[in-house]
């Protein structure tokens, strides 16, 4: 394995092993303390950003190789099929992996101090680590194959972090719910990449995306569309991204701000040349990301609070993303995300203090900043303004449409197919025996 | 040598010698251990976990000295083991009493008797002996009517088959049956209704639920993952009807259509319970549709999945057990418990196993799903979509059960031990390191098990081979929508096409 490759190796396993040692230690019953575990994280962090930075340079300096790829054999493989264990890090996941190792170190230095005497400090650095992990997985697989592992661990720490105050109701059910969209939307990938398996022979993307036109290229287009979307909380998964504010507010920067939110983009930029085949599924992204991007506009205008104002200008320009990759401005849309992540860290992260800040400007200037400006809603007709504002207040009616439409049906038919199993096992019975004692009776069939 | 002691071995000539008395070791011993439980009344959990460990050891030397494409029900018979053992020692103090424990010892010697035998009278008395501690009223004091029925169903389906087959052929050995369809469509389908009965296939599911409710929740939890109904699938009807290849998919829609169905129930479930066993259902449900895919995929998928199912199952169904002793038994997913603060270490257990259940990434059930979904999807391309909607379904059920018992706002009041006791600890830490370090390196579990899996598939490859008939449905169906992309002449739906475009970063 040449220098490079150990790199590449260390940086993706790096925070992996930190979460497993310090997991390890939790259980048998040490915790380590805020300053160790702080120090510990900055050290990780700053070994991958400079890992990175390594691998930057053989990627990027003159003579330099398009690609560094480290391949383990398989993780199994049964008959012809087989799930490829390969690392892979060009241009584009350079890209991902550089923002993910830089912010995560950021985000452990900052909630050092933010989350000080928080009672889950370790929990919070546990899943921070797992989430890098996560991340830089699927950034740095060479298959979606692993690529979907990784992704799976980050929609998974992604939910811990938004149940992270536990005590309170709100968060743990929007967790829940912010879950099930995406294993909703996971379906997608997974079903696309048994799709590109069955189609193509592999999932592969090491030597270039699998040449597969037609129906099957459209198809699987279709596909890692719907996980992209989830993921990036595009329309009309948007309704979870609010939900999502729950958690605390550095990890709200790096989920939704930066890292998270943009993983649906990687992924169609990895998919990118067999959208570029496919007209239907070019425009859907397009039509996707422009709707995204102006429910994301009007949205965040009927925002009250600072990071649901922040998550849906973060969902706009994701939204402007999809576009750019429908049409195919591939540089572009790395460009975009790299400013976007960027600056939504730093708003995330500044939005705690931002009555503070505004404080001292009013201080500083000696009265109040002047008003903005002009509203460009402003030039609509009142009723239609009275429509889109009645809209982008209840974000869109995305969440009612998917109560009202998804989960009470199915809600409905699990207590219909509860009714209709104890009708059916009770008519077994004799009438002076129950099928389940007192206690549990109470807690049949209840929503 | 006892010769319906021996699973028609094949290896080297020490296996062959040792085989029949560790096999015989295995089930006399627990056996034995619940008529001096029975008698003596002592002692139980001592007794019962020396019982028990006795058949991990000889099991594990099976498996050791067994040839490794012949080491599917030897690498069973030491799951069932250690199962047992763990569950005996997850057992709370209310729970070991003399009846449990004999009780499941009996199940554990049945079921590895099931598992070991060569022998169709066997088989039927195992089958008939495991279900026994569940039917009479005088063990655990069983009142339920449903799972009564349902057993004894699936038992007669059973009688009735093997007595035709003994009839017809006047021999009960599996092995010289092999191939032969004895007894015709009538033992088919009898042995399905078997199936269907004692596996909770739909429209027989709903003892399963009712069973986990009111029944013991550890034995009922054994029970469930001795799994008979696959063994059935995997011993019996692939080897021994080679020709009902149309007919043998009815079993696995019925499979698939049970995992959707309980998934949907769970949704809306909020007993504890009856949600675990839902999910444990429809998970279970899977191992059918991956034994009946007839791809190598899917039937190492089903395999490792059968072991995945029933580690993570008993460890929830113990944990749960574990948190009505110590928090009272009105458990309820209707609202937030926060258990979480006073049982930390029942809780990451519970979070890691029930995520390896759905198919966490990192755990030993992404793989197994991975796999099952491949060869369902392969099999059965429009019905095997199901798999993965019904997967998406248990996750989010199994993630609302865990929110709702171990977080929210925590109860005042608890002053007792609440967390796992050094005992249960090591059960749970050695469920989790099952299933984590499975996930990390599965390959040396799948290649194991697609080996011992590959009896059932030359099972299903024979079947294949042998039908003349036109394609099924399904696989017609499945013809269409993977034929050939326009352009790509030189086709295959496992070829390693050339690959275009992309390289673009």
């Amino acid at each position: 394995m040449s220098g490079a490759q150990t790199i590449l190796v260390f940086v993706v396993l790096a925070p992996g092993a930190v979460f497993a040692v310090l997991g390890l230690l939790w259980l048998a019953g040490w915790a380590p303390g805020e300053r160790v575990l702080s120090r510990l994280t900055g050290l990780t962090f700053f070994a991958c950003t400079s890992g990175v930075a390594v691998l930057a340079w053989r990627l990027l300096a003159p003579g330099g190789v398009p690609a560094v790829v480290v391949t383990f054999g398989n993780w199994f493989a049964i008959g012809r099929y087989h799930f490829p264990l390969v690392l892979m890090v060009d241009r584009l996941s350079l890209a991902f992996l550089a923002l993910t190792a830089v912010l995560s170190g950021l985000i452990g230095q900052f909630s050092a101090t933010y989350l000080h005497q928080e009672p889950g400090f370790l929990r919070f650095f546990l899943l921070l680590h797992l989430f890098a992990f996560g991340s830089l997985l699927a950034f740095a697989s060479g298959s979606f194959d692993l690529l979907a592992a990784g992704w799976e661990i980050v929609g998974i720490t992604s939910v811990l972090l938004i149940a992270f105050f536990q005590l309170r109701p709100a968060p743990v059910e929007n967790g829940l719910r912010v879950f099930g969209i995406y294993r909703a939307c996971d379906i997608g990938l997974f079903v696309a990449i048994f799709a590109l398996h069955h189609w193509a022979g592999t999932a592969s993307f090491q030597r270039g995306f699998p040449a597969l036109r037609g129906t099957h290229g459209t198809l699987i287009g279709l596909l890692l569309l719907l996980a992209a979307a989830g993921k990036a909380a595009q329309v009309p998964f948007s309704g979870w991204l609010p939900r999502a504010m729950e958690g605390p507010t550095p990890s709200s920067a790096i989920f939704y701000g930066a890292i998270s939110i943009h993983a649906g983009a990687y992924l169609l930029l990895r998919a990118q040349p067999l959208l570029a085949r496919s007209g239907l599924d070019s425009g859907l992204v397009i039509l996707l990301g422009a709707a995204t991007a102006i429910h994301g506009t009007l949205a965040g205008r009927a925002s009250a609070d600072t990071k649901t104002s922040l998550a849906y200008a973060t969902l706009s320009q994701v939204g402007i993303v999809f576009i750019e990759i429908g049409l195919g401005w591939k540089w572009l849309a790395v460009a975009h995300i790299l400013g976007n992540a960027m600056v939504r860290t730093m708003q995330y992260l500044r939005a705690p203090s931002m009555l503070h800040d505004y404080h001292q400007m009013h201080s500083a200037i000696g009265s109040e900043l002047a008003p903005t400006g002009k509203q460009i809603e402003e030039l609509l007709p009142q009723r239609v303004q009275l429509w889109l504002y009645r809209w982008a207040f209840d974000r869109g009616h995305l969440d009612t449409m998917l109560d009202r439409w998804i989960i009470r049906p199915l809600l409905q038919l699990s207590a219909y197919l509860a009714k209709t199993e104890r009708s059916g096992t009770s008519g077994m019975l004799p009438q002076n025996i129950s099928p389940i004692p007192a206690q549990g009776r109470a807690e049949q069939g209840g929503h | 040598m006892p010769a319906w002691l021996a699973h028609a071995p094949l290896g080297s000539g020490k296996y062959f010698l040792h085989a029949p008395f560790l096999t015989g070791a295995c089930i006399a011993i627990p056996w034995l251990g619940a008529g001096l439980i029975a008698i003596f009344r002592k002692q139980a959990r001592s007794l019962g976990s020396l019982a028990a460990l006795a058949p991990v050891i000889a099991s594990a030397i099976l498996l050791w000295e067994a040839p490794r494409h012949a080491s599917l029900y030897e690498a069973l018979m030491l799951l069932f083991s250690c199962l047992t053992l763990g569950a005996l020692c997850l057992l709370p103090r209310r729970d070991c009493t003399n009846a449990t424990v004999s009780g499941i010892l009996l199940l554990l010697g049945a079921t590895l008797l099931a598992y070991s035998t060569d022998n169709l009278i066997l088989l039927l008395a195992a089958w008939i002996l495991s279900e026994t501690p569940f039917m009479l009223a005088a063990w655990w004091g069983a009142r339920k009517r449903g799972p009564w029925i349902a057993l004894l169903l699936s038992s007669l389906a059973l009688t009735f088959a093997i007595g035709l087959i003994a009839f017809r052929t006047g021999t009960s050995s599996i092995a010289a049956l092999q191939g032969q369809s004895p007894g015709g469509i009538a033992v088919y389908l009898l042995l399905i209704v078997a199936v269907i009965f004692r596996k909770g296939i739909y429209p027989a599911q709903a003892w399963v639920a009712e069973e986990a409710a009111a029944g013991p929740a550890i034995p009922a939890a054994l029970l469930l993952n001795g799994h008979f109904g696959a063994l059935l699938v995997a011993k019996l009807i692939v080897p021994l009807f080679p020709r009902t290849d149309q007919l043998f998919p009815v079993l696995s829609y019925l499979a698939i259509f049970t995992a959707l169905y309980a998934a949907i129930r769970a949704l809306g479930e909020n007993s504890p319970r009856r949600l675990l066993a839902l999910l444990a259902l429809s998970q279970s449900a899977f191992i059918l549709s991956g034994l009946e895919s007839r791809t190598a995929e899917g039937i190492a998928g089903a395999v490792v999945h059968w072991f995945v199912v029933s580690v993570t199952t008993v460890g929830l169904f113990g944990i749960l057990r574990l948190l009505e002793v110590r928090f009272g038994e009105n458990l309820t997913a209707s609202r937030h418990l926060g258990l979480a603060a006073h049982a930390p270490r029942l809780a990451v257990s519970f979070a890691i196993l029930g995520l390896a259940l759905v198919g966490l990434p990192g755990t030993l059930g992404f793989c197994s799903q991975d796999l099952l979904i491949h060869g369902a999807l392969t099999s059965h391309p429009l019905t095997g979509l199901l798999l993965p909607i019904a997967t998406a379904m248990n996750a989010v059920s199994i993630f609302r059960l865990f929110t709702r018992l171990f977080l929210g706002k925590r109860h005042t009041g608890f002053t007792a031990q609440a967390d796992a006791l050094p005992r249960e600890r090591w059960v749970l830490a050695a469920g989790v390191l099952f299933v984590v370090l499975g996930g990390l390196f599965p390959n040396a579990i799948v290649a194991q098990r697609s080996a011992g899996g590959a009896g059932i598939k030359n099972g299903a490859d024979a079947l294949h081979a042998l039908s003349q008939r036109k394609p099924r449905t399904d696989a017609a169906r499945s013809h269409i929508l993977f034929m050939p992309a326009p352009g790509l002449t030189d086709y295959s739906p496992h070829a390693n096409i050339i690959l275009r475009g992309g390289a673009a970063w």
